[in-house]
This record gives C-alpha cells, structure tokens and sequence, in this order.
C-alpha cells in the first residue's frame, strides 16, 4: 500500500464570512487550484493522487488534508499560495498556515488537542473583559478527554471548542 | 517543427515559446526555471538552450508535451543534449581528421 502524508494546517481570515466557505469542496478546490498555478498540469496530476479533505473544523478553521507520500513537499508548498475560498458564489480571501505533518491521522489529532488547548490558553490570556474570561475559563475546566472506543473517534476533536 | 507554412517565431517569441511550455506543464516554478536560448536560427528552427542540469527533466517533458504554438500545430524535436558546448557543434562520430 502506498504511504500517505497527512498535512494539518489552518484557515484564516479577516472577514467573518469567510468561515461559511470552510467546507471540503470549497477547500479542496482552491488547495488545488494553487498546486495546478504553482506547479502546472504535472504537478497538479501528482497531488491529486489520493488528494482529500479528510476532517475540517469551520470554527476553527482546522483542516486536514491527504496526500501521497511523494508529493506531499508538492502540496505544503502550494499551500501559502491559497489566496481565497470560493463557495456557492460568495468568495472571500483567506490564508492559509501549515501547523503540523504526520503520517498518519492520529499524530495529527493529538498535535491538533495539544496546540488547540494552547490557543485556548491564549486566548485567556488576551481577555480584554470579565465575561469573556469567564466563559473561556468555564470552557477550559470542561474540556476533558473521554476515552470512547467510536469507530469516528480518530477523527474527532475531544477538546471542547464551541 | 512548425508544418504549416506561417509566420515564424521571432527568437523573443520563441524564448516565450519555450517559457510557456514550462509554465503550463510545471507551473510557476516551471516557468522560473533559468533557460537561456544561446543561438536561434528562424530559418531552420532550431536552437540551443541552455538550463541547469537539475532542470533537464522538466524543460525536455515541457518541450515534449507542448502541442501548439498560436493555435497552430508544433512539435519540439530534441537532437542532441551535452554538458558541453562544443559537443553540440558536430556529430562526432563524423569528424574527419586530415
């Protein structure tokens, strides 16, 4: 079987609207766009192999990607090359940040756990008013990690993120 | 190879030409790739590029697959590839020594 690697990264963006554009389709068509512009029709060919959207979070903007082991360095460098989404004829600009490459799905969860409890943190910390600080600080005291045996577990964020 | 009788490529055009042809086969990185044209003869057609030699595999795959030149029929034949200039003057095999 081939290998595969899996590229976690975020979206971003100044406008708010654009997190109604965070789905797979919309994403996995601007991601290959920017390979197809930076790299041509050969490049653009190599990444599709096996090229998905495995798990997304819109209010995050966490997005796991799939790809083959030979061209993954393909994909992460087409990846700043993102400039916008486009969905249902609205498109906004965005950008996008590599946060972690793994090989396989669970080593990109468990970054995924460890880096959003960290923003979490730090969003506490940036807390300009009482009521903002206590909502995330309810949030935080929350969050626990259940061990469910789900067949959908892997995929899952346990950490609670409104 | 242009079989159609038309206009020629100027050697700018033909540098374009050749730029394009990356560009749609390995994007912009393709096209970044330094090629240099080092003659170009437009009654013949033919020319000697110069690139890196990590880049010979794009610039030859991207020379192979280009099909068109302003919507008319082309082919790139290449003849010869050296790491030498001078190796691309003459058939070596050929040389007759007096």
């Amino acid at each position: 079987a081939h290998s595969r690697r899996y590229v976690l990264c975020e979206v971003v963006s100044e406008d708010p609207r654009c997190r109604q554009c965070i789905e797979d389709r919309a994403v996995g068509l601007a991601v290959r766009d920017a390979i197809g512009r930076l790299h041509g029709d050969y490049g653009l060919a190599c990444c599709s192999i096996s090229f998905t959207v495995k798990y997304l979070n819109a209010y995050t903007g966490a997005v796991l990607l799939r790809c083959r082991k030979d061209s993954y360095r393909l994909l992460c460098s087409a990846l700043p090359f993102v400039r916008q989404l486009e969905s249902r004829n609205q498109r906004y600009p965005c950008a996008i940040n590599t946060l972690h490459v793994g090989g396989t799905i669970r080593t990109c969860q468990k970054f995924l756990i460890q880096y959003n409890r960290r923003q979490l943190l730090r969003l506490l910390q940036n807390c300009t008013n009482e009521e903002e600080r206590r909502c995330i600080q309810k949030s935080l005291l929350s969050c626990s990690l259940t061990e469910e045996q789900s067949q959908s577990g892997d995929e899952e964020d346990d950490d609670g993120m409104e | 190879e242009l079989p159609d009788g038309g206009a020629r490529p100027s050697a700018a055009q033909f540098k374009q030409l050749v730029v394009s042809a990356l560009r749609e086969l390995h994007g912009e990185v393709g096209a970044a790739l330094p090629v240099d044209v080092l003659t170009y003869e437009e009654k013949t057609l033919s020319a000697i590029l110069r690139v890196i030699s990590s880049g010979l595999v794009k610039l030859w795959s991207a020379l192979t697959l280009l099909g068109f030149y302003q919507n008319r029929r082309c082919a790139f034949r290449v003849l010869q590839t050296s790491p030498f200039l001078l190796a691309l003057s003459g058939n070596s095999r050929e040389i007759v020594l007096d």
